[in-house]
């Protein structure tokens, strides 16, 4: 009782705050609620699919989570890996690879998984090694490596570089960093591991695409093949449930890690000195999880000279400007949810700030073609067919999908900050939005452009919910390249992908310049 | 702050306010390749006036999603009208209540077997159930003739087929348990699962891994087949069962949906998509068989007078099919 009053008290005094809680709460989290609730409480079918959640679905629940575990394992060590070699030692051309490194988790999965396939039946003439369990593992890994080279490569970042020197002082670098750094980034590692687990066991395309059976695809069929939306939101259910749970467990770490933490300021970098075997590994690493897929796709562009690649822009032409509004659009109010859901968490007390973050969470979780239909059944009514059969259905998922990964981004960038600053100010009588504008926001920046970035990104390349909901007769340039590929010719699709990957990059390097002009100005230097 | 927290509600009214109330429009879900579809749409468009707001479907939603999309939107229906591929997606609508019946004038000289006796859809431009194989790995002389060789050992692991769950391949499997009854059609399957049939994500897929040597052969569609056959000489499709069961035929469908905002322009549009002009831009774009008598085509696209057609009937085994797929669901996972 004690919290919802406090709850209340702070959203009476901050009005924009409120607003925003609003509406993510009515516009985002309502129709998830509207469906889950409509599947417990007024189907008529809820007794019959429950029975159909036998043995064995709880058995592929489990085969699914051993592959995320896999997945999540493998792309933390190698990510942790990375972080520290890229972010910690004196390498040579590190912002090159930290740039080039990111490739794997811009390009849709799906796409992925068509060049790694094509790559082993053009160079090997065996695509049967990569159909099965090794290659969901495989491609995945590569996908996700990147994101865990971020987050524990900028928890290293954040090591005060007094402590590892004291430890020199004393022992050898391998002590320091196995008995000092490893200790201090756990709760990042930890934090990685997690996130790459929620996106790998609620993943679709890639064990779609290798027609491995995982618990995604389970939902799909119910969906699909037998047409049971009840069963398949019950099982979406049992989905959230384990991520829910997952996350319950770690939430130790997850609240005290420097959890997708930008920016190096206030810290002075100890950097350790790097040798050939460090450039040998980031090397191969570049050369199998970058240059390899992009190679394949680069050799089936032009296999028939540039006619694909003409064609393939042709297409796309049209679609390029919707895409870019809808995700710098959606980017925009990501990082706004984000930011208060953050600055709520941070500040009010841990219990009541829980629903804020759990419903950002479960959003999150729940599979992209659950999330499409949860706004379908929703927002499709007469009252709602301005927001329906327009742009800001698809503003409104990109806004649902990807505001959890900005809370926790721009919530660490929050947590660096001495609260010191604000109660002086705060005695000093400046008000509640002129310390946000003037202390704050300045302040966590980097994690403000990290989460306009990372929202661009994902929403850029959102497809699963986009195709539920996006409204007929517009187009958007990963629904384009998925419509056209079912029958085109291989070259046309490459070439396709091609230019989607590089939109992406190029507006990832405007971004980031305009992200460097505004930081330099306010003082920081942007690693 | 202000100046930003402007800026996103200016672009957010324009973004919402981007939607046109052009009523002079038609809405149209495919699950037809927008390659294929999209052209046969411009030209309705040219031709009426009517803007046409379409909405295609992916290979990763293995064609599924704007069916599920229209089940969906069933209280507050978005789309006019529904342009299937094959007709279980429109029989399940039917099934749903979720389409109206229309007899079209352009319907009347199309096989009453590629129409729903009540009108709830009508087929047009079909394609055909084939086997695809690479000529390097396959002589002419062991092409499979029928879809029972494919139990042969000779072609032990060297065969695909789509997943049987979803889309052209689930249609095949219960034909045949319409024509073989339960008894035998579960043995057949039984039998290629003992020859390690290879199971493909999609037709495809089927295409692809054939083209690629993966597997000798694989059953496929017409449309596949021909693309395949384009894109590389080496390979061959033939029609399975001429001298048995016959080949399945499966007709395009097209179906309106029940209380859809512009019922006037998508009848306009259902009796374009029946049109013989419809049909021969079909038959040139994809090698789709006419069901309409002397509509030109290219040489290359067979004539359904030229097949034998497996002997089924549509509404009977969209019944199966709904029977049969825990079943399949259970042989697959097997």
């Amino acid at each position: 009782m004690n919290n919802n009053i406090k709850f209340i008290n702070f959203f009476n005094g901050h009005k924009f705050f409120a607003a925003v809680y609003l509406f993510f709460f009515l516009f985002i989290i309502l129709p998830v609620f509207y469906i889950f609730a409509n599947t417990f409480l007024f189907d008529n079918s809820l007794v019959s699919n429950i029975k159909q959640l036998d043995k064995n679905t709880f058995l592929l629940l489990l085969n699914s989570s051993i592959v995320a575990f896999v997945v999540s394992l493998f792309a933390t060590f190698i990510g942790s890996v990375l972080g520290f070699l890229l972010y910690k030692t004196n390498l040579k051309y590190k912002g090159f690879f930290k740039i080039l490194f990111l490739i794997p988790l811009l390009i849709s999965p799906y796409i992925l998984a068509v060049a790694w396939k094509d790559f082993f039946s053009v160079f090997f003439q065996n695509a049967k090694i990569i159909s099965s369990y090794f290659g969901v593992v495989l491609v995945q890994v590569f996908i996700y490596t990147p994101l865990a080279m971020i987050i524990v490569g900028n928890a290293f970042t954040n090591i005060d570089a007094h402590l590892e020197e004291s430890g020199l002082l004393i022992t050898n670098v391998k002590d320091v960093i196995l008995k000092i750094e490893l200790p201090l980034i756990k709760p990042a590692i930890f934090s990685s591991f997690v996130l790459i687990f929620i996106f790998t066991i609620s993943g679709f395309s890639v064990p779609a695409f290798f027609g491995i059976r995982v618990f995604t695809t389970e939902i799909f069929t119910q969906f699909s093949a037998f047409y049971n939306h009840s069963l398949a939101i019950l099982q979406s259910f049992l989905l959230v449930a384990v991520c829910v749970f997952l996350l319950l467990t770690e939430s130790k770490y997850i609240s005290n890690a420097s959890f997708l933490s930008v920016g190096s300021k206030g810290t002075n970098k100890k950097l350790f000195p790097s040798n050939n075997t460090h450039i040998l590994f980031l090397t191969i690493w570049f050369l199998i999880s970058v240059i390899l897929p992009f190679i394949t796709l680069v050799v089936q562009s032009f296999s028939k000279g540039t006619s694909d690649i003409i064609k393939a822009f042709d297409l796309l032409e049209s679609a390029v400007g919707n895409s870019i509004g809808f995700a710098l659009l959606a980017s925009a109010l990501i990082v706004i949810v984000g930011f208060v859901a953050a600055y709520y968490s941070n500040t009010q007390t841990k219990s009541s700030s829980n629903f804020f973050d759990w419903s950002l969470l479960i959003v999150f979780t729940i599979p992209s073609i659950v999330f499409g239909i949860a706004l379908i059944k929703f927002y499709n009514r007469v009252v709602f067919n301005f927001i329906y059969s327009g742009y800001a259905i698809i503003v409104i998922a990109y806004v649902g999908k990807f505001s959890f990964i900005a809370s926790k981004i721009i919530g660490n960038a929050i947590k660096q900050i001495p609260q010191s600053l604000d109660e002086a100010a705060q005695i000093e009588g400046i008000s509640f939005y002129s310390r946000i504008k003037n202390i704050l926001l300045p302040l966590i920046l980097p994690g403000i452009f990290a989460s306009f970035i990372i929202g661009f990104i994902f929403s850029f390349g959102e497809l699963g919910t986009t195709i539920m909901v996006y409204p007929p007769g517009k187009e958007i340039m990963p629904i384009k390249v998925f419509t056209i590929m079912a029958n085109a010719p291989l070259a046309l699709t490459s070439s396709m992908t091609l230019i989607v990957l590089s939109v992406t990059i190029f507006m990832i390097a405007i971004l980031y310049s305009v992200s460097k002009i505004f930081m330099k100005n306010y003082g920081f230097y942007n690693d | 702050m202000k100046t930003i927290l402007s800026v996103i509600s200016i672009l957010l009214i324009i973004f919402i306010n981007g939607c046109s109330n052009n009523r002079n429009e038609v809405v149209v879900y495919t699950s037809v390749d927008q390659v294929f579809s999209e052209p046969v749409l411009k030209d309705f468009e040219q031709q009426t006036g009517i803007k046409v707001k379409a909405l295609y479907d992916t290979e990763e939603t293995k064609s599924t999603g704007v069916l599920n999309r229209i089940i969906a939107e069933k209280n507050n229906p978005q789309c006019d009208l529904f342009w299937s591929g094959d007709p279980v997606r429109a029989i399940v609508l039917k099934n749903k209540n979720i389409s109206f019946p229309y007899n079209s004038k352009d319907a009347e000289d199309i096989n009453p077997v590629y129409r729903d006796p009540e009108n709830y859809w009508t087929g047009f431009s079909a394609r055909a159930r084939v086997l695809i194989y690479n000529k390097k790995l396959l002589e002419e002389k062991d092409v499979p003739q029928s879809v029972f060789d494919l139990t042969n050992k000779k072609l032990k692991g060297k065969f695909a087929i789509a997943n049987p769950l979803f889309g052209t391949t689930t249609f095949h499997i219960a034909a045949l348990f319409t024509l073989l009854g339960d008894e035998k059609a579960k043995q057949f399957l039984a039998d290629l699962k003992k020859n390690k049939v290879v199971i493909a994500t999609s037709n495809g897929d089927v295409k692809k891994r054939v083209m690629q040597g993966e597997v000798f052969c694989g059953l496929t569609d017409t449309d596949d087949a021909f693309e395949a056959a384009k894109e590389d000489t080496n390979i061959g499709f033939v029609f399975l069962d001429q001298n048995g069961i016959g080949s399945l035929v499966i007709p395009n469908t097209v179906n309106l949906i029940k209380k859809s905002p512009n019922q006037n322009n998508a009848k306009l549009l259902f009796d374009f998509l029946l049109s013989k002009k419809t049909e021969a831009k079909l038959a040139k774009l994809c090698a789709q068989m006419p069901l309409h008598k002397g509509v030109q085509v290219p040489k290359d696209v067979p004539s359904l007078d030229n097949i034998v057609p497996m002997k089924i009937n549509f509404d009977e085994t969209a019944t199966e099919l709904e029977k049969i797929q825990p079943f399949l669901k259970k042989w697959l996972n097997n």
